[in-house]
């Protein structure tokens, strides 16, 4: 067996005796993961940004000019119970009115031509998924009052497809990120393993077990993982903060990336550096564990 | 007996066979000579003793125990009975003279204070005491093969098997170094040479088993390199 004080001994005398090696190996694994969390990160704001949009997208249900106010509060009530909807807003003709005259504030002839009692009230209606607008355009359509559903269907469609194509292709990038990244710090730990292919060699030859062979070069690469990641993670971190920053709120829950819930974007960006670590950490055990193996046949 | 080789034949081509058919035994205590010319196979039954490669046919048994039956994990315990000395020295040029003895204790898990105390008396014996922090670039032909064989004894082998150990030094080296081996051989270690050194077999007059073209061709107690 071979303690942790024994292999912390081992790994000094590489970092000494092997600095070169030992340098070029860290700077390695700290680019890898520093690319492969710049690539996740686009395709995380890509999806972010995705997701945004379709929180947008949204269906205008009018009412009748008889249809009361109390009436369209009572059917926003029961709408915000509805488990596909995200948000219900009603917009009496008050402030359909105001609305159209800041949209219209530099056509005066328009505004006074138009007054408040033309103007509709409404209910605007954001549903939680893109996909179930379709749907909820035509159950308006049928509601007692409804004068009419303004519904850009072949914009949200259109858009539907493309959300669902940025998704898959977003998802495929960020397992293809994984591989390279896995393939790169197995190839770099091999380097480091090769080095010391004859010294292993050895070691078997004078009565090592197949532990005392693995276990220093496992923990070695674990360390590198966990060194590579980190840095990694510390300046992605540093990055998407000051990203998120400029495009998001901070204080409020927000839909980011893949995640189907809302979440603190600096809880995200959190999480997102441990992950960087954790696949530091495990690429560099499998990396390491993966290269040794050639050197354990007795 | 400690050592038997049996009716050991090794093919690495189909109809190229390395060895056909050797049998011999080796008893504790013992120190014998493997001779033969190049390519006769005797490098090739030390890897089989030491569980480095396999026979086609055939077995070596160490302590009646089949070395080709030894599992993976087995196989590590067999190596630390068996101090093994190469021609090419197999040191660890990374380490120091020191480190590199100490390797052989500190894969069987010995305590520093053992380690401490042990080496120095290796070194001391192989006469590499005044080199123990340099590391083995600063070392000539025959101080490495010393260094190989104080790693080889570190650990208190039954058996010193030294694969060539003068095929790459000096004759003057070459004597030290064989005087080193009758020294550890007379402390009770069964000792095990494979050599083409004529010179040395014939002065040592020690029991010579002879290998040609993958036979055992000649075994004599107190025999020379011709039989």
């Amino acid at each position: 067996m071979v303690n942790l004080s024994e292999n912390i001994g081992q790994l000094k005398m590489t970092f000494k005796r092997e600095r070169f090696l030992v340098v070029s190996t860290t700077i390695t694994l700290f680019i890898t993961f520093l690319v492969m969390g710049i690539f996740v990160g686009v395709v995380v704001l890509t999806q972010t940004g995705v997701k945004q949009l379709e929180e947008q997208a949204q269906i205008t249900v009018f009412f009748k000019d008889d249809f009361s106010q109390e009436k369209i509060l009572n059917l926003k009530e029961g709408l915000e119970k509805d488990a596909r909807i995200l948000q219900v807003t009603y917009v009496s003709k008050d402030n359909a009115y105001k609305i159209f005259s800041e949209i219209n504030r530099n056509d005066p002839a328009l505004r006074e031509a138009i007054s408040a009692d033309i103007l509709p009230a409404s209910l605007e209606v954001k549903a939680k998924k893109i996909a179930n607008l379709d749907a909820l355009a035509t159950e308006f359509g049928k509601v007692d009052g409804v004068e009419e559903v303004k519904f850009f269907k072949d914009v949200v469609d259109r858009f539907r497809f493309f959300s669902s194509v940025s998704y898959i292709i977003g998802a495929a990038l960020i397992a293809i990120f994984l591989v390279i990244s896995y393939a790169i710090t197995s190839a770099t730990l091999r380097t480091i393993i090769n080095f010391k292919g004859a010294e292993l060699e050895i070691l078997k030859l004078v009565g090592a077990s197949e532990l005392y062979v693995k276990k220093p070069l496992v923990f070695q690469g674990i360390v590198f993982g966990l060194v590579g990641g980190s840095s990694a993670a510390a300046v992605l971190c540093t990055l998407y903060i000051s990203v998120f920053f400029n495009l998001l709120k901070f204080n409020e829950l927000t839909l980011v990336g893949f995640l189907p819930f809302k979440v603190n974007v600096f809880v995200f960006t959190a999480i997102f550096g441990v992950v960087i670590v954790l696949f530091g950490v495990l690429f560099g055990y499998l990396g390491s564990a993966r290269a040794i193996k050639k050197y354990l046949v007795f | 007996m400690q050592i038997r080789f049996e009716h050991i034949s090794k093919e690495y081509l189909k109809d190229a066979k390395v060895l056909d058919d050797v049998s011999f035994e080796i008893d504790a205590g013992e120190f014998v000579f493997l001779v033969g010319p190049s390519g006769a196979g005797k490098s090739t039954l030390v890897k089989f003793l030491i569980r480095d490669d396999l026979p086609t046919s055939g077995d070596v048994y160490f302590d009646n125990q089949s070395v080709a039956s030894l599992t993976k994990e087995e196989i590590p315990a067999l190596r630390r009975k068996i101090g093994i000395v190469f021609q090419d020295f197999k040191v660890l040029f990374s380490r120091t003279v020191f480190e590199n003895v100490a390797l052989a204790l500190e894969v069987v898990d010995s305590p520093i204070l053992v380690i401490n105390e042990v080496v120095p008396n290796m070194l001391s014996m192989v006469g590499l005491s005044e080199f123990k922090d340099r590391f083995p670039q600063q070392l000539s032909g025959g101080e490495l093969q010393r260094l190989s064989i104080a790693r080889a004894l570190a650990h208190e082998p039954d058996v010193l098997v030294a694969d060539e150990p003068t095929g790459m030094i000096d004759p003057a080296s070459s004597r030290q170094v064989m005087d080193l081996l009758e020294k550890v051989n007379a402390m009770g270690t069964t000792v095990l040479v494979a050599t083409h050194d004529q010179a040395t077999v014939d002065r040592m007059k020690k029991r010579v088993i002879g290998l040609e073209k993958g036979k055992v061709i000649f075994d004599k107690a107190k025999g020379t390199y011709n039989g």
